[in-house]
C-alpha cells in the first residue's frame, strides 16, 4: 500500500510545475550563478575549490527547502481532512508519515545530486573521493531535521501559505547560518546559532577539516556545528509534535 | 428473541464527548444509548451543533469518548475499521485537490489492500468516465460521488454517512440518493446523519432526533412522519374569543402556539379548518405551512408518545 501511495505522490509533485522548480531548478541555477564569477572560484580551498565550497552550500539549501515544503503538506493534507480519511483504512498513519519522509528524502537527494552532477561538470574539485560521498550524505541526512521544521509550521497555522511563508523563510535562515556568503565578525557569531549553520557547517567539513586555525574560511571545532544540529533538531522535533498535538486537539 | 442471538450493528451505551480548552468546556454529546440492528437505515437528524457528527465520529473511533462506548458489530471501532467491516462519507474535505479521480480511489483501495475492487467500484459510482479530471476540478456533487466511492472501496458491512448531500443542488442530491439507494439494498446497514427532514423520510426506516447532544426521539421514520403530518395554520382574529371557539370546533385541532391576538394551530384536516376560520371565526390573514423541521422538535419533545 505504501509503494502505491508513494508513486502518487511523486506523479503530483511532476505535475506541480511550481514545487519541482523550487526543489530542483533554483538551487541548480543558483550554483551556476555564483559557481561561475571567475574572480575566485577556481581558487584553492581546503582539501578543493572554492567552487566545491559552492556546491554543497546551494546543494544543502536545496536539499532543506525541498524537505520543508514536502514534510509540511503532512500537516497540511491531515488538516485538510485527508488523515480522517486515512484513518477510515488500514494503513497506520505513521505509514502516512513515513511515505511522505521518503518522498522528501527522495526529492532533497535528487535536488542535491542535481548540483553535485553540475558541480562535477563545471570544475568542482576535492583532493578525494570520499569527501564527495561524505559532504552528499551530510547533506541529505541533515536535511531531514528540516522535516519537523515543516510539519510543525503546517500544523501551528494549517495553510498552504503558512507553508510557502516557512519556505521562503529558509532563505533568511540560509544568509544568516553562513550558507549563501561567508559572514564574518559579529554576524557569524549570531550565526552560530541559527538552524541552517551547523548544518552547513559539518556538510563542509570533510572539504575545510584540515585547515589551519585562524586561516579565513577555517572551519569551527567540530562540536560547535554538532552542538548547533542536535539542537535545533530537538527543538525542532519538539514544535512538531507540540504544534502536532495542538492542532489535534482543537480538531 | 431474534435481537438476543443476532449482534448490533452499532451499540452506542452512555457515550459522551465533552471538548475542553483552558477558558470553556463544551459537551457536545451528553449520554446516548442507542442500538441498531444490522440491515436497518437510519436517520441521524438534527439540526447544526445537534451533535451528529461527534457521535458519527466516536462511532467511526476517529474520536475518543470521554465517556460510554461505542461498538460495531461487537468490535471495537478501530478494529472494525481495520477489518473493512465499516466505513464512511466524512462531511467536510477528505480529498486531495490536486490528485486524479483514479488516484485517489486507486491509493484509498490499496491502504484497505483491496485493489481488486478498483474498476468494479469505479464504474459503479460512474467515476469512471471522470478518471483522469482532477478532483479539485469536479463538482461537489461529483467529489461527494468520489468519498462515497471510497467508502465502498472495503465493501463495508456498516456504511456510515455524515451529511452526505450538505452543498449539493436539488438534482445533485436526488442522483446522490438514487446511487445510495441501490447500494443500500445489498443488505448493509447504512446510518446517515441530515438536518434535511425530507431526507430522513424519504429514504430511513428508522429516524433517531438529536438536540443539544441528546436524544430527543427515536422511532420508525413513519410514525414521526405521522406525527407531524398535520399543517400549521396561523391566523389573526377580531378577539382572542373567536379564536378559542374556533380551536374547540373540531378534535383536530389544537393550539401550537400563542401570540396576542395572533394564533397558531396544528390541523390534520388543514382546508376545512382555513375554510372555517374565514368563514365561521373572522380569522383574517390567514397562513398555511407544512411542519418544519423545528415543529418535529417541538411536537416531539411535548409529547414523547
Amino acid at each position: 500500500m505504501m509503494s502505491t501511495y508513494i508513486r502518487v505522490e511523486f506523479a503530483r509533485h511532476f505535475r506541480d510545475g511550481y514545487n519541482l522548480i523550487f526543489a530542483l531548478l533554483l538551487p541548480a541555477a543558483m550554483y551556476i550563478l555564483f559557481g561561475s564569477i571567475p574572480s575566485y572560484t577556481e581558487f584553492e580551498l581546503g582539501a578543493g575549490n572554492v567552487k566545491f565550497y559552492l556546491m554543497i552550500s546551494m546543494a544543502a539549501y536545496g536539499a532543506a527547502v525541498s524537505t520543508v515544503a514536502i514534510a509540511g503538506t503532512v500537516a497540511t493534507e491531515t488538516m485538510q481532512g485527508w488523515g480522517r480519511q486515512i484513518s477510515l483504512t488500514k494503513m497506520p498513519p505513521s505509514m502516512f508519515v513515513s511515505s511522505k519522509m521518503i518522498v522528501a528524502a527522495t526529492v532533497a537527494g535528487a535536488s542535491a545530486a542535481l548540483v553535485f552532477a553540475l558541480g562535477a561538470a563545471t570544475g568542482a574539485e576535492a583532493q578525494e573521493g570520499w569527501i564527495w560521498a561524505a559532504s552528499y550524505l551530510i547533506i541529505l541526512l541533515g536535511a531531514m531535521i528540516f522535516a519537523c521544521y515543516g510539519i510543525g509550521v503546517g500544523m501551528a497555522f494549517k495553510s498552504e501559505s503558512a507553508l510557502g511563508l516557512a519556505s521562503g523563510l529558509m532563505v533568511f535562515f540560509a544568509f544568516f547560518g553562513n550558507v549563501f556568503m561567508p559572514l564574518e565578525g559579529g554576524m557569524l557569531d549570531a550565526a552560530r546559532f541559527t538552524p541552517m549553520y551547523g548544518y552547513v557547517a559539518l556538510a563542509r567539513y570533510p572539504l575545510l577539516k584540515d585547515m589551519p586555525a585562524g586561516v579565513d574560511m577555517a572551519p569551527d571545532a567540530l562540536w560547535i556545528p554538532t552542538a548547533n544540529l542536535v539542537a535545533w533538531a530537538l527543538i525542532f522535533v519538539l514544535f512538531a509534535v507540540f504544534a502536532t498535538r495542538k492542532a489535534k486537539a482543537r480538531q | 428473541m431474534e435481537t438476543l442471538t443476532k449482534t448490533n450493528a452499532v451499540s452506542l451505551s452512555g457515550l459522551k464527548k465533552t471538548f475542553s480548552t483552558p477558558r470553556s468546556k463544551v459537551e457536545a454529546v451528553k449520554g446516548i444509548d442507542l442500538q441498531i440492528q444490522t440491515g436497518q437505515i437510519v436517520a441521524f437528524l438534527g439540526p447544526n451543533g445537534a451533535g451528529k457528527t461527534t457521535t458519527v465520529d466516536m462511532i467511526l473511533g476517529l474520536t475518543q469518548p470521554t465517556e460510554g462506548s461505542a461498538q460495531i458489530l461487537g468490535l471495537d471501532p478501530r478494529q472494525a475499521v481495520l477489518a473493512g467491516r465499516v466505513s464512511a462519507v466524512l462531511q467536510t474535505g477528505g480529498l486531495l485537490r490536486d490528485m486524479t479521480v483514479k488516484e485517489t480511489v486507486s491509493v484509498i483501495a490499496h491502504m484497505h489492500e483491496q485493489a481488486d475492487r478498483i474498476g468494479e467500484v469505479m464504474e459503479r459510482t460512474g467515476l469512471d468516465k471522470i478518471a483522469k479530471r482532477r478532483v479539485g476540478k469536479c463538482s461537489g456533487g461529483e467529489q461527494q460521488r468520489i468519498k462515497f466511492a471510497l467508502a465502498l472501496l472495503p465493501d463495508p458491512d456498516v456504511l456510515i454517512l455524515d451529511e452526505p448531500t450538505a452543498g449539493m443542488d436539488v438534482m445533485a442530491r436526488r442522483d446522490f440518493w438514487a446511487a445510495m439507494r441501490v447500494e443500500a439494498t445489498e443488505g448493509r446497514t447504512v446510518i446517515f446523519a441530515t438536518h434535511y427532514l425530507e431526507e430522513a423520510q424519504n429514504f430511513a426506516e428508522r429516524t433517531v432526533l438529536m438536540n443539544h447532544g441528546l436524544i430527543v426521539a427515536d422511532g420508525a421514520t413513519e410514525d414521526l412522519r405521522k406525527l407531524i403530518s398535520g399543517r400549521a395554520v396561523s391566523a389573526s382574529f377580531p378577539s382572542a374569543e373567536h379564536a378559542e371557539r374556533a380551536a374547540a370546533s373540531s378534535d383536530s385541532v389544537q393550539v401550537a402556539e400563542r401570540n396576542g391576538l395572533r394564533f397558531a394551530f396544528r390541523s390534520s384536516d388543514s382546508d376545512s379548518f382555513a375554510a372555517a376560520l374565514l368563514t365561521e371565526y373572522q380569522g383574517y390573514d390567514l397562513e398555511i405551512s407544512s411542519p418544519s423541521l423545528e415543529d418535529a422538535f417541538i411536537q416531539l419533545t411535548k409529547d414523547p408518545s
